[in-house]
């Protein structure tokens, strides 16, 4: 039999309890077990970012954490992604610059975009191109992504 | 309100065509709402999952289920014997479980239903397999030979379609050159990598008819195709089509897990939802087809090209999908790419225990370019001349027939290689960094050009290119277009709705487009060729000129102004001269509506283009329009670690007319990206008919940190067919780019790449060897 | 879904003392958890199967952290590869770790990844070992004996025994790494294949270490990474340069010298072939950046 474990967390602003098997990850838990399918999963080993969210403010792929290490943090998903205004300023800017197509790596895309705007005071227009680099996209020529960053987080290129 | 609106006293007419209009449907991605197929539960829904056979060529000498079918939470184990023998694919070659024997990995042989998915790797984990391996063949010319072992009984050979293509007379032609380059290329395996990976949910009703969630691209023509699969008939299968994860033409055929899903939903009369993972995805998606081209041809001292003779050895893998029917198109850029009248090509697909290949974005225009722009920028060196003028001297004008009967029509290939050239200074560029070549220094700078030829109004390949369209509006001037066209991220939906809003005067928002369920929706033969835009766009502008002819007739009636003096703008019926309002239009509407002889405006168009399917001797104007791009790619190698940065990529692209200039640019960015992967980064590699980097660790897409500076030039060449003038243009872009890079590098290094990706290693041990070679001879 | 683990699972602790921790894994039959970034995937494809009791150490503040003392840094196993990108103490100290930071993974990948999960994952290929064992790093490891915590050190360079192999005991856990700040003039660097800056496994990693003083090198250090089944030092090649003149062919010669006593494979991310030609091109570059840089 497979370990539990009771988790308390907050999610995207409300606490949630639940008991759940000590192996799961995050992704799985978040997808199969809370139906909250905004994140992706697209290669289940970290290489790709569509499973970015935030914990403690921090993006990490949730394929490869621990679902039990959500105990007492702070989780951020797309669908949980707001500003006081609304949306997030980052979705209005990848959806007015264009910035999505299939939109399938997008989840993943602006929870980490939203990451670099939060942690990165001096970004450059490479650093923000590197900031990145573990969000694959095959629909995009990721252009317009790095335009949509670089209009919120106000650099030029 | 209304009093503001007595004080309209002349509205405008404004314009979306040409705008930088964001997708629709994009603002439901961005905040995570849209439910994907890959996210979808039905109730009652069970999980499906395939035991592939993993070895290339094999006699099955007992498969046993039984304890597969005792674990707990299974509810069916599939195997060749529980069905019977359904053959599907293009060459009726295919089944969706395979018995007696395999013939290349992905064979699909047993296959489990159950509550989840863990359940089914646990099922598949206790099915029992003895394979008696068969002696296998993965290389096209050794599977040729005679005595090659077969991979289908009861054909004489391996041999499975073959291509030829003459005009003129390719010996006297040769007999006037006075240069002639023969050189070979193989261009190699990769892969679609849609983000979403492949998926399929079957639905029975009680009366045996099906609903299958599908990531197709082909709705219609898809029905006919899986039925056979199944033994049912097409009429009773129902498309849906949730958003997916990318397609990029791999969604244009049945593949085996499809019906394999149907089959598990029948057995269990319950819904199955059978999803890849990335791993699976890697080694059971289809390929891009792998060509081994041999390229002669030549040319007069002044740049004149007289002929080219060409050979295609194309590796078809185990079955058939659309892979080996890519030199449709290979034939076309052989044939159309500058002007060539002595032409002669053959092409051959062997079956290889290899998996095998479908569509992808290009569809063999990536390979067949790869070759030919090499081979002409060779061509160019050998002349003594740069690429760009070889190319002008060769360039077709507007009016020209190729030898397989393209027309030409507003062909702007001249403008594209001239924009291209002088945006980048490419001429001095180029003879700058060959001079340079052997200079001291690790890092080498080169700049390359290659150009091609697409259809851009469709490819009649079927019967039918064409799309129908059904179109109404509501009592609140709410428009609904329902069309055959399907959504795969590419953003059918907004060029739709600018067309609409531009035809009817109605806002965009105002504007639903219904394509994702074949119950509803009028045919249309898929989303493929770069055809959507240019055929669904016109089934849309006609269908909306049918509504505008009514709704002004209407208005025309009660206003006493002769309709052909009004026009629909800004949700108003107005004069057209002046802009006077004369009446809202949802208020027209609705009077129409509820008048004494009521109407409701809803109309319907099929559209067909105005374009032919070749010949058996493969001539027909094919395409209701063509169009060309070229591309310059800037590079600088590192001569040590053999790493390509690629530091710019200039386009120049006729794209008739544009109209949402957003997506136009993201089509051409995303494929400029995709072809780059394809020219130093990606490749499936398959050894013994193995994939060994099934997944993004080492099947290496251009991540963001790669990505040049893109500088994108449109040409409007305004197609006389097209929807405002518009040409289809979605998969150029990605057919240009690689031997752009492959002639930059030459450029920069004296080396030419026949075998792409130009990876780190490939090239490092290609200047090694160059500088032993060299150190040797000194 | 897509992560099937293997082995049991049959009990989960997150203690939040190295005590706590210790005494977690004294019977033998945990699982250590940091960042997870490797333990996920590999339980998941059995590569290395749960003990059965998975104990998760991200809850222990004492473990993250990197400070500098007495000459000496000191690297809680839980400091994230993002802690030490951003550690400005650290990267002025030893400018190598943020170098080989940066060239690891990404970014979400190094908010979780641990320096303690990359020395213990053992991988020939795991980059923060490399300028670690040119900093002749040790590794403090701590178990639980009965009554009390056991501690012991072991030299880096001892620490591995093989690929995902290594000298800890089963009761071990990683406390901490640490080593000398280099002296002044003693300068480390690192280089690793592309052409990606960062999402790549190394196909070959180099660190080089050296003071070059008056036209002579001495406290030669050289790593090489993924071209052995652990990483090792390139002694004949250190040898070679220790004492020599910095000038001429040395650094060809000492990056020769190196390339020879690696024992590289063929594989599907590359040639044995071209291992050994990087490992002569990144250890030359890296001489030439260090001594006339
Ligand atoms: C997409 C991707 C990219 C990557 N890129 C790189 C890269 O560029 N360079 C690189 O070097 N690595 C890379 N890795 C590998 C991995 O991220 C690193 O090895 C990472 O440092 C592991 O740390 P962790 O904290 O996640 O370890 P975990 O996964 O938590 O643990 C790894 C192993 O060490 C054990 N362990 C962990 N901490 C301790 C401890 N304190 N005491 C005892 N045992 C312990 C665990 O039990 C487990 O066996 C990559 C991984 C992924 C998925
Ligand atoms: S699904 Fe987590 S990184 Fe790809
Ligand atoms: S938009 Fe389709 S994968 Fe990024």
């Amino acid at each position: 039999m497979s370990a539990t474990v009771e988790i308390n967390f907050t999610l995207n602003g409300r606490k949630r309890q639940l008991t759940i098997d000590a192996g799961l990850s995050a992704l799985n838990l978040l997808r199969d077990k809370l139906d909250m399918t905004g994140t992706k999963y697209a290669c289940g080993e970290g290489e790709c970012g569509a499973c970015t969210i935030l914990v403690d403010g921090l993006s990490v792929n949730s394929c490869l954490m621990y679902a039990a290490d959500f105990d007492g943090r702070d989780i951020v998903t797309i669908e949980g992604l707001r500003s006081d205004k609304g949306f997030d300023p980052m979705q209005d800017a990848f959806v007015e610059h264009g910035a999505i197509q299939c939109g399938f790596c997008m989840p993943g895309m602006i929870m980490q975009a939203r990451h670099l705007a939060d942690t990165n005071k001096d970004l450059t227009y490479d650093g923000l191109k590197r900031g990145l680099e573990g969000n694959v996209c095959r629909c995009t020529g990721y252009k317009k992504v790095f335009d949509a960053v670089a209009d919120v987080i106000g650099i030029a290129k | 309100m209304a009093d503001k609106v007595q004080l309209l006293t002349s509205i405008e007419k404004k314009t979306l065509i040409g705008k930088r209009v964001p997708k629709p449907d994009s603002r439901d991605k961005a905040i995570g709402r849209t439910r994907y197929i890959n996210d979808m539960k039905l109730p009652g829904m069970l999980h499906g999952k395939i035991l592939h056979a993993g070895v290339p060529h094999a006699r099955i000498k007992r498969i046993d289920v039984s304890k597969a079918r005792d674990l707990p939470g299974v509810h069916a184990v599939l195997t060749a014997d529980d069905i019977p023998e359904f053959i599907f694919g293009m060459a009726r070659d295919n089944r969706p479980l395979k018995g007696g024997k395999v013939r290349c990995v992905r064979d699909e042989i047993a296959a489990v239903a159950a509550e989840s998915e863990a359940i089914c790797d646990a099922a598949l984990a206790l099915i029992e397999v003895e394979f008696e391996a068969l002696p296998a063949v993965f290389d096209p010319a050794e599977a040729a030979k005679d005595d090659a072992p077969r991979i289908h009984e009861g054909k004489d050979d391996n041999f499975n379609l073959k291509y030829h293509f003459g005009s003129g007379d390719v010996k006297a032609a040769e007999a006037t050159s006075d240069v002639v380059i023969d050189e070979t290329f193989n261009v190699h395996y990769v892969t679609h990598v849609c983000m979403g990976t492949s998926c399929a949910i079957a639905d029975f009703d009680p009366d045996g008819k099906l609903t299958i969630y599908s990531q197709t691209q082909y709705p219609y023509n898809f029905k006919m195709d899986l039925a056979p699969a199944l033994g049912m008939h097409a009429g009773d299968i129902r498309v849906i089509q949730p958003p997916i994860g990318g397609a990029f033409g791999s969604k244009l055929d049945v593949y085996p897990y499809e019906p394999v899903c149907v089959l598990l939903a029948r057995a269990t009369q319950r819904p199955v939802k059978l999803m890849f993972s990335r791993e699976e995805e890697f080694i059971n998606a289809p390929t891009r087809q792998p060509v081994r081209i041999h390229l002669r041809a030549g040319a007069k001292k002044d740049g004149t090209l007289t002929f080219r003779d060409i050979k295609c050895l194309l590796n078809n893998g185990a079955y058939t999908s659309w892979g080996p029917t890519v030199p449709y198109v290979m034939m076309r850029t052989f044939s159309s790419l500058f002007r060539v009248p002595d032409v002669n090509i053959d092409c051959q697909s062997v079956y290889t225990n290899n998996p095998y290949a479908g569509s992808f974005r290009g569809y063999g225009n990536v390979q067949a370019t790869y070759a030919l722009a090499i081979h002409t920028d060779i061509m160019a060196e050998a002349l003594g001349m740069s690429f760009v003028d070889l190319a002008l001297k060769n360039a077709q004008v507007s009016g020209e027939v190729t030898p397989q009967g393209a027309v030409l029509n507003e062909c702007a290939l001249a403008e594209c290689l001239t924009l291209a050239a002088d945006k980048t200074d490419f001429r001095a560029k180029e003879k700058e960094y060959a001079a340079l070549r052997d200079a001291p220094g690790r890092f080498k700078r080169g700049i390359g050009m290659a150009a091609s030829i697409h259809n851009a109004g469709g490819a009649k390949i079927h019967k039918s290119d064409g799309c129908g369209t059904i179109l109404k509006l509501d009592d609140y001037a709410r428009c609904t277009v329902i069309t055959g066209a399907s959504e795969i991220g590419q953003g059918i939906d907004a060029v739709l709705s600018q067309i609409i809003s531009e035809e009817l005067g109605i806002p965009m928002r105002d504007i639903t487009i219904v394509n994702n369920d074949s119950a509803i929706a009028p045919w249309d033969v898929g989303v493929h060729a770069s055809r959507t835009t240019f055929i669904a766009g016109n089934g849309a502008q006609r269908a909306a000129r049918k509504a505008r002819v009514q709704i002004l007739a209407a208005a025309s009636r009660q206003s006493n102004v002769p309709p052909e003096a009004l026009d629909l703008r800004e949700g108003w019926v107005v004069q057209e001269d002046g802009g006077v309002p004369v009446i809202k239009i949802d208020r027209i509407l609705r009077q129409m509506h509820f008048s004494d002889e009521p109407e409701l405006v809803m109309v319907s168009d099929y559209y067909e283009p105005p374009s032919e399917p070749e010949g058996k001797d493969h001539v027909g104007d094919m395409s209701a329009a063509y169009s060309h791009a070229v591309h310059v790619a800037e590079v600088e190698v590192d001569t040590e670690t053999g790493e390509v940065k690629v530091l710019k990529i200039t386009s120049a692209q006729d794209v008739g007319r544009i109209i949402n200039e957003l997506g136009l640019e993201a089509q051409i960015e995303g494929g400029i990206i995709m072809g780059l992967g394809y020219a130093i980064s990606e490749e499936l590699i398959i050894e013994n008919g193995q994939v060994r980097n099934p997944n993004f660790r080492d099947y290496k897409l251009i991540t963001s940190p790669e990505v040049p500076e893109l500088d994108l030039h449109f040409i409007e060449s305004h197609s006389s067919t097209g929807p405002m003038g518009a040409k289809g243009i979605a998969e150029l872009p990605t057919i240009v780019i690689a031997p752009a890079v492959a002639n930059a590098v030459h450029n920069a290094i004296g080396i030419r790449f026949h075998n792409p990706p130009m990876t780190p290693e490939k090239v490092a041990r290609a200047i090694w060897e160059k500088n032993s070679s060299r150190a040797a001879a000194e | 879904m897509q992560v099937k683990p293997s082995g049991t699972l049959d009990e989960y602790l997150a203690p939040v003392t190295i005590e706590e921790a210790a005494r977690a894994l004294a019977d033998g039959r945990a699982s250590v958890l940091a960042g997870g970034t490797d333990l996920m995937l590999q339980a998941a494809n059995g590569r290395t199967p749960y003990r059965g009791r998975l104990v998760n150490i991200r809850r222990i503040a004492e473990l993250r952290g990197a400070a500098i003392t007495g000459g000496r840094v000191r690297i809680g196993a839980l400091t994230t590869v993002t802690d030490i990108l951003n550690h400005a103490e650290l990267a002025k100290a030893v400018p190598v770790l943020r170098q080989t930071a940066d060239k690891f993974a990404s970014n979400q990948i190094r908010n979780m990844a641990t320096i303690g999960g990359n020395i213990c994952n053992a991988s020939p290929a795991g980059d923060m070992i490399i300028p670690l064992l040119a900093l002749e790093a040790e590794v403090e490891l701590a178990s639980w004996d009965g009554a009390k915590i056991r501690t012991r050190e072991v030299a880096l360079e001892k620490f591995f025994t093989g690929p995902g192999r290594t000298v800890m005991e089963r009761g071990e856990l990683l406390t901490a790494v640490s080593f000398a700040v280099p002296e002044a003039g003693h300068r480390v660097r690192f280089a690793k294949s592309g052409p990606r800056p960062a999402l790549e496994i190394s196909t070959v990693s180099a660190a080089f270490a050296a003071t070059c003083k008056d036209g002579v090198t001495t406290n030669v250090r050289i790593v090489l990474g993924a071209v052995a089944p652990t990483p090792i030092r390139a002694r004949s090649a250190e040898a070679l340069m220790e004492g020599a003149e910095c000038s001429g062919d040395l650094a060809a010669r000492a990056a020769k010298a190196a390339a020879g006593e690696i024992s590289p494979i063929d594989d599907v991310r590359a040639s044995a072939w071209y291992r050994t030609h990087l490992t002569e091109v990144f250890v030359r570059r890296l001489i030439e950046d260090v001594c006339h840089g």
